[in-house]
């Protein structure tokens, strides 16, 4: 704490609307009392004097003018007022609302709410910028763990920084909500180099649907990024190049990629698949997962041949053809329309998950050009690989030597870029159930998940809260607003009415990964922003350009080669 | 200086003063001296000795020649001559709200005076240190009776209070207690001036 007291901007006036609130009345010469501006006050809390933080939610003028004044748009009301012989140099006073946040408990090491307002009269101070900076997050920006995503919005550029304990988003995950066109991506994109640096060195994978994120690359020649040590690693995988093996899919991804199935058609593929990975552990000491299409399609024909395929007894049926021949060869049918010659799906390659995911590379995986059902399947195949393989390396069933393919010795960070198709509120997503039961669970396991969404309204209610983190940039549409006031516990209604308000690149930062909500500019990325804007005209104007040039040709004389001199002449 | 006399009392704070005349004293008060806000002080009939300090709020002339339409048996310019006591019936009355008490070892309290004035007591105009005395009691400048005189209701209580204002501001010197009198001057002023046309104060 400051030891120099700083002079009061205002009077503590009395209780506030609520009963952690308390106003102020200031007359505000220079305009610093902005909405989410940190001030503090002094309280004595059992004989010992706390400097506590509270933060300014509301703003209204007690000494206006009479409307009758602005009558003329072309006089000013201070003149009108000299005029009837006021001749003061203050006519403006404001009564402002503000917050208490708490003071800062050093046993708790997080701000505590002193759980009584201040007394009428008492000084209210701007909180000074270096105190700011050490209360409201629990990091110092050259800190293990700590992410500078900008600066506090209500002061100048760079004089309080705003920083997120990576630790809290990694193991408590985040929600980063935000209008289309907010800077949503571009803020994702500074988390992701503030994780990749060499004091953070994350393990990074991004779900990419709309390869916005390949610029990421840039990172591992840029200086603020690398030291004589440590380079991060930036690895982009673009459409098909990932593959998912087939037998790692679960009777339930088959069942959703397989779609419009009847229940009899549902039933013999079960069986099928049963029978599949019946094989696989016949075949591979008792491992499930390692069938290949070929044997789940020759398990269909055979349930197509059987008399009865429930029974053990193998006995085909009269000419070979069994109760479910039609049902078996329509369902073949189908699974060869969804996985043959599908590049997402292969019978054997499969990317190694300490190859996707290790410590200080971020992996994008950019799935544009690929089905929206394909692309939850594949996030989930994903996400439940890499969960199975944090929880079997915690639990010590996968090594170096046993189970090599899920050893995964270090926790991940998995982030979903256009969360609502991957964990919809509505309907049936096959990746929405994994990304919950992870959310859940993975905690304990070094998962931690990052759901990245224009519309809240449009994703799970339960997974968004389960992120204890939360950064939130503009928000218009009153149904997305009202699915994070219900979904976010930590933000308070005075930062969740500033919403509508935010500007392009301002973001309020909430939950666990800070000490308080806060107001925040997001700094500049050090790499290229890769969603940016299509401009139409300009897209427009390039085409008629070309185009332009295209009918000139055309309609220029055809010229003929001289044969004799070598050389074009007018026809 | 001395202004004038008690001739009556409307209330136990509200008397009104006659001010001297020509040849009712050596030096005759000019209108400067009672003007509007002019702190005085009331001899009280007690030892050691005390004064009502008091407030000029009103003025008032009397003229008994105002009305009178008939002829008059002395012409104007012989009045002097041949009826000197009806030249004395023109007087100007001040009314003075009291607002403490003043000894002369320099002791000053705010507020309702317990003790009353009596009829013919001397009024004086009070010199600047007395003003000064008055207000800083124990170094700590003091307008207890502020509320006293806005609560008394005429329109011209926010305008008294203005005056008394003006006056110290020019007296007191003190940085602290010069911005204390500005804060007040600055609301008064924009209640009395703008909160009355409808200005939120």
């Amino acid at each position: 704490m400051s030891e120099k007291k700083p002079k009061p901007v205002g009077l503590v006036k009395g209780p506030g609307p609520t009963p952690q609130s308390f106003t102020f009345i200031s007359p505000d010469p220079k305009s610093v009392l902005k909405a989410g501006e940190f001030l503090t006050y002094s309280i004595m809390d059992d004989g010992e004097e706390r400097t506590v933080l509270a933060r300014v939610r509301d703003r209204q003028p007690i000494r206006p003018y009479p409307n009758s004044f602005m009558a003329d748009p072309n006089i000013a009301p201070e003149a009108v007022a000299a005029l009837l012989g006021y001749s003061g140099h203050r006519p403006e006073l404001f009564e402002l609302t503000a917050e208490v946040v708490g003071y800062y408990d050093d046993d708790l090491r997080s701000l505590v709410n002193p759980q009584i307002p201040p007394r009428a009269g008492s000084p209210i101070c701007l909180a000074e910028d270096d105190e700011l900076s050490q209360l409201l997050s629990p990091r110092k920006p050259d800190d293990v763990g700590a992410a500078e995503i900008g600066w506090l919005l209500s002061r100048g550029k760079g004089r309080v920084p705003v920083v997120v304990d990576v630790a809290a988003i990694a193991s408590t995950h985040l929600a980063i909500i935000a209008n289309t066109g907010s800077g949503k991506s571009y803020l994702t994109g500074v988390l992701m180099e503030e994780m990749l640096k060499a004091k953070n060195r994350a393990a990074v994978l991004i779900i990419d649907p709309h390869g916005e994120y390949d610029t990421l690359a840039e990172m591992q020649n840029l200086p603020d990024m690398i030291d004589e040590k440590y380079r991060p690693q930036v690895h982009v995988y673009k459409p098909g190049e990932v593959k998912v093996r087939i037998g790692t899919l679960s009777l339930a991804d088959l069942l959703y990629l397989l779609r419009d199935l009847s229940e009899r058609m549902e039933y013999v593929l079960g069986l099928a698949y049963r029978r599949a990975q019946k094989w696989s552990r016949s075949q591979h000491a008792g491992e499930d997962g390692r069938w290949t299409l070929e044997i789940l399609r020759n398990a269909l024909r055979q349930i197509g041949k059987l008399e009865d395929p429930e029974n053990d007894d193998e006995q085909e049926g009269e000419k070979g053809k069994g109760k479910y021949k039609e049902t078996a060869d329509a369902v073949l049918w189908r699974l060869n329309v969804a996985l043959d010659h599908n590049t997402l799906f292969d019978d054997v390659a499969q990317v190694e998950l300490r190859d996707l995911m290790r410590p200080g590379k971020c992996t994008v995986l950019q799935l544009n050009e690929v089905d929206k059902r394909q692309q939850q399947v594949i996030a989930a195949v994903l996400l439940r690989r890499l969960y199975e393989a944090r929880v079997r390396t915690k639990k010590g069933q996968a090594t170096v030597t046993q189970n090599s393919d899920l050893y995964l010795p270090y926790p991940i960070f998995v982030v979903f870029e256009e969360a609502h198709h991957f964990a919809p509120s509505t309907g049936d997503a096959i990746s929405s159930g994994t990304i919950k039961q992870t959310m859940a669970e993975g905690r304990k396991f070094g998962v931690g998940i990052t759901l990245i969404s224009q519309r809240p309204g449009k994703l799970d209610s339960d997974a968004l809260s389960q992120c204890n983190t939360q950064f939130l940039m503009r928000i218009v549409n009153p149904a997305d607003q009202d699915s994070v006031r219900h979904s976010v516990e930590s933000v308070g209604q005075d930062v969740l009415d500033a919403l509508p308000g935010l500007s392009k690149g301002q973001a309020i930062i909430a939950g666990a990964a800070v000490n308080t909500p806060i107001l925040c500019r997001v700094r500049k990325r050090y790499t290229t922003h890769g969603a940016q804007d299509i401009s139409a005209p300009e897209e427009w104007r390039k085409y008629a350009e070309v185009e332009e040039k295209r009918l000139e040709r055309d309609a220029a004389p055809v010229q003929m080669l001289d044969q004799g001199k070598g050389r074009w002449k007018k026809s | 200086m001395l202004l004038g006399k008690i001739v009556r009392s409307n209330s136990h704070t509200d008397y009104v003063c006659q001010v001297y005349g020509p040849g009712e004293v050596q030096c005759c008060p000019t209108p400067r001296d009672h003007a509007f806000g002019t702190f005085v002080r009331i001899a009280l009939p007690t030892q050691p000795t005390s004064w009502l300090v008091g407030l000029i709020y009103d003025t008032v002339l009397l003229n008994p020649d105002f009305g009178r339409l008939g002829p008059r048996l002395s012409p104007q310019t012989e009045l002097a001559v041949f009826s000197p006591d009806y030249l004395n019936e023109k007087a100007i009355l001040v009314g003075i709200t009291t607002v403490g008490t003043l000894t002369a070892d320099g002791r000053a309290t705010q507020g309702v005076p317990p003790v009353a004035a009596m009829t013919d007591a001397l009024v004086e105009r009070m010199a600047d240190d007395e003003v000064r005395v008055f207000h800083n009691a124990a170094s700590i400048l003091n307008l207890a009776y502020a509320p006293l005189l806005l609560s008394r209701g005429t329109p011209l209580a926010p305008h008294l209070l203005r005056a008394i204002l003006s006056q110290l501001s020019d007296l007191l010197t003190d940085p602290a207690q010069a911005a204390l009198l500005a804060l007040v001057q600055d609301d008064l002023l924009w209640q009395s001036q703008i909160g009355i046309l409808g200005g939120t104060a």
